[in-house]
């Protein structure tokens, strides 16, 4: 073996130890946001009907005390809101009170972020910014050094120039050939 | 080895650097006074393609991909959505009832009875929902406040 396939080999398999977690992080968060229009990859959202009395009062404030005494709400909400005359809302740190004035039905809205995924998505849409941004690229530099070494692993008629070649051609050709398709039929 | 374990260690020094309060979505805020979102919604045309910052609590935001919110004005029963491209911000569900500080610039658009039932179906169907025509009742204008940037709470 020569002296720059010890050393291709040698980084190849300690930085793939490396970037190991990192890429299960973003290979998990890719699968989740893949499907964002038939889930929300982030959090959990739950919504319960209200069964309430007419909200009485005149003014917001009055309509506001009115429900929370309904609801048995001790604490203020961060929040309230009218969209329009006949309902108010009542935010709470992750509820969210919706009640139609003159009927007094209505939908609490509970959001929780969903444990592991919510961390995950962070990362991987880089919701996080500033520092991570560059240490998003180092690892995606690394990744691409990991593919690259990885092609010249072995040597003979498993390497590059025999079997895998053939495999990292299906590889190129697979994406290649859907953009085609998508692209012009 | 000592070569592989220091880029390895490099790798990983790298990633002392992270950091982020989460406050801060998208560009820095550059406009520094405040305009009531009353003001933009009673004369829209006045304000189309201007930039500006608006301020008030979040009453809502897009449940599939965070890609807007709803700013309350300061006046009852009206509110203005701020929109970002897909994916350039992504405003987190559970930001309602906080505050919102966002910079964009206004559009302002006008839709005929015909648009809008165009564009109801249209989404319809992508959503795989029913459109029904008569809802809608006639000309429409959206104005939104497409976003840059925005600091909440």
């Amino acid at each position: 073996m020569i002296k720059w396939r010890k050393w291709n080999n040698v980084l190849h398999r300690d930085i793939g130890y490396a970037v190991v977690a990192l890429t299960i992080v973003y290979a998990v968060s890719g699968i989740a946001v893949n499907h964002m229009a038939d889930w929300n990859p982030n959090y959990r959202q739950q919504k319960e009907a209200l069964e309430l009395q007419p909200v009485q009062g005149e003014t917001t404030q009055e309509m506001k005390q009115h429900v929370m005494r309904q609801l048995h709400l001790a604490d203020e909400p961060k929040s309230v809101f009218r969209p329009d005359p006949e309902t108010i809302q009542l935010f709470y740190p992750g509820q969210t009170y919706t009640v139609d004035v003159p009927t007094g039905q209505g939908i609490v809205e509970s959001v929780r972020t969903r444990p592991v995924l919510y961390e995950f998505n962070q990362l991987h849409l880089n919701s996080v910014k500033k520092g991570w941004t560059w240490f998003a690229d180092l690892y995606a530099v690394a990744l691409i050094f990991v593919a690259v070494t990885g092609m010249f692993v072995l040597k003979g008629k498993n390497g590059i120039t025999g079997r895998g070649a053939w495999f990292t051609i299906m590889g190129a050709l697979v994406p290649a050939g859907i953009w085609i398709w998508y692209q012009y039929f | 080895m000592r070569v592989s374990i220091i880029v390895i260690a490099l790798l990983f020094a790298a990633g002392s650097a992270l950091s982020g309060d989460g406050k801060q979505y998208g560009k820095q805020l550059t406009v520094k006074e405040v305009t009531k979102i009353s003001d933009i919604m009673a004369k829209p045309d006045r304000y189309n393609g201007k930039r500006v910052l608006v301020e008030g609590g979040i009453v809502d935001v897009c449940a599939k991909r965070g890609c807007w919110m709803k700013i309350a004005s300061d006046k009852e029963f009206e509110s203005i959505t701020f929109k970002v491209d897909d994916g350039v911000i992504i405003f987190p569900m559970d930001a309602k009832g906080k505050t919102a500080r966002g910079e964009g610039v206004i559009s302002v658009k006008k839709y005929s009875v015909e648009q809008q039932i165009e564009s109801g179906k249209k989404h319809a169907k992508e959503e795989n929902e029913e459109f029904d025509p008569s809802s809608v009742k006639g000309p429409k204008t959206v104005i939104l406040l497409k976003g840059e940037g925005a600091v909440i709470d």
